[in-house]
Formats: structure tokens, sequence, C-alpha cells
């Protein structure tokens, strides 16, 4: 719907090398703007020296193709292909780590007299949530995220027969939105799932609690999408029952946030030796920031 | 599911199918894990944390001798806290002793840890016990 718009824009721009310059500031700004609360957890920096280091391997594999996707669906050019994707996705995960590794300094967290392997450790980690928070930085902050939607929406229509134009583009775009969901769940549960409190709040809580947690997290990301009227918010189509909607989307969206909780809580050595109703009780207190994430992920991206 | 018959206009590909199923599934899903935690929550009684420490290994390391050990909480409530001491003994009067805490023993969770001894206890024995815990 802002496609002219953006065109006006990008044939402002002076010339290829400072499109190139503007879009490594907006991917610096946005690994900065996103990663900053990361960067200043304490149990993030010993994360990196103690993290079992195939688990912490896994994580920057798992982040690349997640990366790459990204990169494809909200590049900050329109990525057209999937090499252009690719170059976004690298040029993301360079910032993330060349940003981490500044700022873990200029923190004073990284000496010299550290042994490779902990300040190694401890960029890597970093470098994960800055480098989502890049392309994230590149898309949000460039004020393109509009074209986006537009772009969708076209896509939308295209492959979906007019007359009953909600549902198809919905179907068209199901596993862009799963996908969404957990880019969002992933982003805010490495924000919290670091900190001693998840594991604290799900030794405190009783199961009422757990239940009330994870019936208040279905409804927060079901009303965030679709009962709250947030800018981006997806309308249902008329004559589409509401629990329509919560079935196919809330639903899985929030099983997407458990998996991810689950993975996180993995990664970080919290689930070490511990019984599975406590496993699951820290994975639905995680879930709970992670829900609000996958559902305001589907607003943004 | 039946829903689907009373709109007409709407295809019936294969997306729709896969949308279906796995908000089948995620529905399934999610009251198996509500169903899992009410049952907790209705049939459970709270039982204050419960341990038994089991020796997992021993060294001869710098400066002293090292006893590994897992401490299992066998209660379904956490101990926070958890200060566990460890004691050579040489015929019934402890030679040396030394305490360590644990954060958190989670309930029905095993932790681990180490202590070092000054001097190998050799033959002689070992007791590890938790002292006492807080309430997280």
């Amino acid at each position: 719907m802002l496609s002219s718009v953006t065109n006006v824009q990008r044939g402002a721009d002076t010339g290829p090398s400072r499109h190139l310059l503007v879009g490594l500031g907006r991917g610096a700004a946005g690994a900065m703007l996103f990663g900053m609360p990361m960067l200043m957890t304490m149990e993030l920096w010993y994360l990196g020296f103690y993290i079992d280091r195939v688990r912490l391997f896994l994580l920057l594999t798992v982040n690349i193709p997640l990366l790459i996707v990204l990169a494809h669906r909200i590049g900050f050019e329109h990525t057209s292909t999937w090499q252009e994707a690719v170059r976004d996705a690298t040029i993301a995960y360079g910032l993330g780590i060349v940003m981490s590794a500044l700022v873990l300094t200029l923190l004073g967290d990284l000496e010299p007299d550290m042994p490779f392997s902990e300040i190694l450790g401890k960029i890597a980690i970093q470098a994960v949530p800055a480098s989502i928070g890049a392309l994230l930085g590149r898309s949000q902050l460039g004020g393109q995220a509009g074209d986006d939607e537009g772009r969708d929406e076209d896509d939308g229509q295209d492959e979906g027969k007019d007359g009953d134009a909600v549902p198809d583009q919905m179907s068209t775009s199901y596993g862009r939105e799963l996908f969404l969901m957990a880019v969002g769940a992933l982003f805010l549960s490495l924000n919290v799932a670091p900190t001693e409190e998840i594991i604290l709040i799900s030794f405190k809580m009783t199961p009422w609690h757990a239940l009330m947690m994870v019936a208040l997290s279905i409804a927060i990301m079901h009303a965030f999408v679709y009962a709250v009227a947030f800018k981006g918010a997806h309308e249902l189509g008329e004559d589409t029952p509401r629990w329509h909607a919560f079935i196919r989307f809330t639903l899985p969206g929030y099983m997407v946030a458990m998996l991810i909780s689950l993975y996180v809580l993995w990664t970080f050595g919290r689930l070490d030796d511990t019984a599975p109703t406590q496993i699951l009780m820290s994975v639905i207190v995680l879930a709970f920031p992670g829900a609000i994430g996958a559902a305001a992920a589907r607003l943004i991206l | 599911m039946t829903t689907i018959s009373t709109r007409p206009h709407r295809e019936t590909g294969e997306p729709h199918w896969i949308e279906w199923a796995t908000g089948t599934v995620s529905a399934l899903l999610v009251v198996a894990m509500i169903g899992w935690i009410g049952l907790e929550a209705l049939m459970e009684e709270d039982l204050p944390p419960d341990f038994s420490v089991a020796i997992t290994g021993r060294a001869t390391v710098e400066g002293g001798h090292r006893v590994e050990f897992e401490i299992l909480n066998k209660a379904n409530q956490t101990a926070a806290a958890v200060v566990v001491r460890g004691e050579v003994f040489d015929g019934g009067t402890a030679v040396e002793e030394a305490d360590i805490t644990f954060d958190y023993v989670p309930a029905e969770s095993k932790a681990s840890g180490a202590i070092m001894f000054l001097q190998d206890p050799g033959e002689r024995e070992i007791r590890i016990r938790a002292l006492g815990y807080t309430d997280p």
C-alpha cells in the first residue's frame, strides 16, 4: 500500500554506497537497541563461559537459517532473491558480533588477559539477539515496514481467489505467521531466560498459579492480535467465528512459544537434572513473555 | 471441523488442512498440559524438601582431595540456599568438615557439587548431609 512512497524515498538516495552505509548504521542501531538489555545482563556474561559448548554451537547454527528467512521476509531492501537474503543475514550476523564485542568491551566485561574461549563465548552468545536486532533495526527503523505489509497483501491477493480474501491470505501466510511468532518468542525469551528470576518464579509458583499463567498467556496472545486494535492488528472476516482463529493461530502460537521456551531454557542449562513437572513450570513461566513476544511479532513484522 | 461446511466459498486446499491439523494438535497439547498441571494441583500434597546425598566421584587435586556428590530433593517443594556439610570421620569423631551452599535444589530434581577436603579421607568415613534450607 505504501510501495509508491518507498520508491520515491529510494529514488532520493544518492548512491549505492551511501545506501549501504545507512543500512549498516540502522543495523548497528538495531543491534544496540534490541541487544542492550542482554548486553547488560550479568547472567548472560557468565553463561558466555559456562554454557555447554555443544548447545552454544547449536544456537549459533540455528541462528543462521533463522536470520536468512527473516531477512527474506523483512529485508531492509526488497530482498527478492535468497542470495540477497543470505547477504543481508550475513551482514546482520556480522553487525551483531561487532556490536556485541564493542559494547562488552565498553562495559569492561572483556579484558585482554581473559582466556580466548571466555571472550569468544561472551561475544558469541550476545551476537544471536544482537543479530536479530540488527535485522529488525534495518526494517523497523528504516520506516519501510508499511511497504512490507503492502507486499504481503499483494501476495495474498495474487495467490488467493477473490471473494474470500481474508482466509486465503491467512492460509498462504500460515507458515510465515508461525515463523514470525517463533522469532518474536525467541527474542523475548532470550531477553529474560538467562536471569535467575525465571526459575525462581517457577519454584515459587503453585500449580494453580501455573494454570492461571497458561490461561492468561493464551488470552493475551489472542487479545493482542485480534481484540485490542493495535496498528497492524489482524481482522477476522465477518463470517469467520472467533474460535477459528483461536484454534488455528493462537493455540499453535502458544505452542510455538512453549517450544521456543523449552529450547532456550535447555540451551542455557536451566533444565538439567530437573523433574518433568518442574521443567513444565519453568517453560510456562518463560512462555508468558514468549507469548507476548510472539503476538507482538505478528503485529510488528 | 463441521463449520467448514458452513462456508461454501472457502477453498479446501492443503494449507487449510494443515492449519486445522496444527490447531487441533496444539489444542490437544494445551489441554493435556492443563490436565497435567491441574492434576498436580488437585492431587499432590505439599511435602517439605527431603534430601538424599550420593557420592559420585573422588579425586586427589592440588591442595586437597575432591569429593563429588549429587543431592536429590525427593519432595515436591523446591529448597533454596541449601547448606551441605561434608565431614571426614575418624573413629567416631569428625576430623575435618567443609560447608557448601546450593542456590536451589528443585523439587524432585538433582543438583551436583563437590567438597574439597584438605586431607585425603582414604578409607575413613565421609558423611555428607544437608544442614538446612530456605523456602524460595
